[in-house]
């Protein structure tokens, strides 16, 4: 019995590795804002491109969907070998500089970065179909309006649609941040070291798991306090809608769809 | 009447000249199967107030939708001061339209996240490139006019249906639009907010605003149009002087529409 506590919670394995294990978990952090931080703005691009009119943009939204569906629809394990080794032969080989193959840019070693573009690549595009959401979830009179005094539809976008659209989408997008934080810990196939690897290093070299339980305890004090503030959140857009946040169609007559009607 | 001079271009392009606002001719407008407009001619003279009642569905809002090109015409042509927007001979765009034509929605379509003021200067700076001084005080001088000088920097949610329609007006006026078109913008109100809207109208009329009203308010449409206009299916059935198309309809839809609104 005490083995089996021991192998998860060896206080004093904990208390000399911790220095290696919270080294690890700033990588982890790093990973986690800087892709975070990337993904949501990629994923806001991809989501207005795909709004675009007419038919001269339909190129555009093609390849944008096609995007969107193509990264949320393989294994960001899949995109992580798929790049790191791509990259870093078209370096070797000299097809692209070595800067751009194998960045290490900040000072930061190249699976780092390799690890970020596979995250901002894959995220952005389940961001992207959450702001979609979002957009779509605000008025089409909305837009009317904004066209009727005169704006263009890039300025209809950013001074009227998408305000509305990220407040509507925060809860969401915090949710996919928090699912993007944990799937840094896969950046550990191409050789980056943090918090999960430093667990594992613990374990391998001492045959016990304290330093995983240690990874799993920091990542849970991130975790866990973002999950209350999506709550949080959500409960307050609701108290908002509740107390008659839109323009409800007041008595008289049947509610019609904003602006559609062709009477 | 000018309809029959819109057949011919150049009496068209002279209709277009000394008081013509907007001509309508033959606008045919259809979503999918559904043939909404079936050839509208209307001709509209700087400063009058034009009034178009009907049945819902007959095609009144997508006439005033295709009047600023938020639904563009299949086919016909409409002048605008003169000038082409819309037909084989178009030569002037969007922009040109929306900075002469303002509209206000049924649904009043305020922008929620900003306030009556911002919504009333947002267009201003970012379309017209107004500083932000001079679209403040330009601002707070329309929603003054519309009576909400005390409610500057409230935000939608906190305002009645009748004032945000009222902030809606404002900010389409503060475009400095040519003409105004309002699109049931009284359907939506509880009945006692009706008349704080219809009286800004009233008092927009008076200083000589063109304006298009699509409407159910028979009365203000006796009071205060110069013109109506009776669609049903698409087409204008009957239109003239308040007192002869609202008093004495010669047509039979006419007549029977007006009994089932008037119950009479």
């Amino acid at each position: 019995m005490e083995f089996i506590l021991d192998y998860y919670f060896d206080i004093g394995l904990m208390g000399d590795e911790f220095d290696s294990i919270l080294a690890g978990f700033w990588v982890t952090v790093k990973l986690a804002v800087l892709s975070g931080i990337a993904s949501l703005l990629w994923g806001l691009v991809l989501a207005v491109l795909r709004q675009l009119p007419g038919r001269a943009a339909l190129p555009l939204r093609v390849i944008t969907i096609a995007y969107i569906d193509v990264f949320r629809g393989i294994p960001l394990l899949l995109v992580l070998l798929l790049l790191s080794g791509s990259l870093s032969a078209f370096a070797f080989e000299g097809v692209i500089p070595t800067w751009l193959g194998q960045p290490t840019w900040l000072g930061e070693p190249t699976v780092f970065w390799y690890g970020i573009l596979s995250l901002t690549i894959t995220y952005g595009a389940y961001m992207a179909e959450v702001y979609r959401a979002g957009i779509e979830a605000v008025p089409r009179g909305q837009m009317e309006a904004a066209r009727s005094v005169g704006m263009t539809h890039g300025q209809a976008m950013r001074y009227v649609i998408v305000p509305q659209a990220v407040r509507k989408v925060i809860p969401p997008l915090l949710n996919d941040f928090i699912a993007l934080m944990k799937d840094t810990s896969l950046v550990v196939v191409i050789g980056a070291v943090e918090v999960v690897q430093a667990g594992r290093d613990v374990q391998s070299a001492f045959f016990n798991g304290s330093g995983l339980v240690l990874a799993a305890i920091l990542f849970l004090l991130l975790t866990i306090p973002l999950a209350r503030v999506v709550d949080r959140l959500i409960a307050r857009e609701q108290a908002r809608t509740e107390r008659g946040g839109r323009p409800a169609p007041v008595a008289g007559g049947p509610a019609p769809a904003a602006g559609q009607s062709a009477g | 009447m000018a309809k029959r001079a819109q057949t011919d271009p150049n009496a068209a392009a002279m209709a277009g000249g000394a008081g013509s606002m907007l001509t309508l001719d033959g606008i045919h407008k259809s979503f999918g199967q559904l043939h909404v407009l079936r050839g509208i001619d209307l001709e509209v003279r700087r400063g009058q107030v034009i009034c178009v009642i009907g049945p819902s569905g007959s095609g009144k809002s997508t006439l005033l939708r295709c009047i600023n090109l938020l639904e563009p015409p299949d086919d016909g042509r409409i002048l605008l001061e003169g000038k082409s927007i819309a037909g084989p001979d178009a030569d002037e765009d969007v922009d040109f339209v929306r900075r002469r034509v303002g509209m206000v929605f049924q649904q009043f379509n305020l922008f929620p996240h900003r306030s009556a003021l911002e919504n009333v200067t947002i267009a201003q700076e970012k379309v017209l490139g107004r500083k932000r001084a001079d679209a403040r005080a330009k601002a707070e001088a329309l929603l003054a006019r519309v009576g909400l000088a005390d409610k500057v920097n409230e935000f939608p949610d906190r305002l009645s249906g009748g004032q945000q329609q009222r902030v809606a007006i404002a900010r389409a006026l503060a475009m400095d639009p040519h003409v105004m078109l309002f699109d049931e913008v009284t359907s939506a109100l509880d009945p006692e907010l009706v008349t704080e809207v219809l009286d800004v109208m009233r008092e927009l009329a008076d200083e000589g605003m063109t304006m298009i009203v699509v409407t159910h308010e028979m009365g203000f449409a006796r009071g205060v149009a110069d013109h109506v206009a009776f669609i049903d299916e698409g087409v204008i059935v009957e239109e003239g002087e308040p007192h002869e198309v609202l008093g004495d309809p010669r047509e039979e839809r006419t007549k029977r529409f007006l009994g089932l609104v008037l119950g009479r």
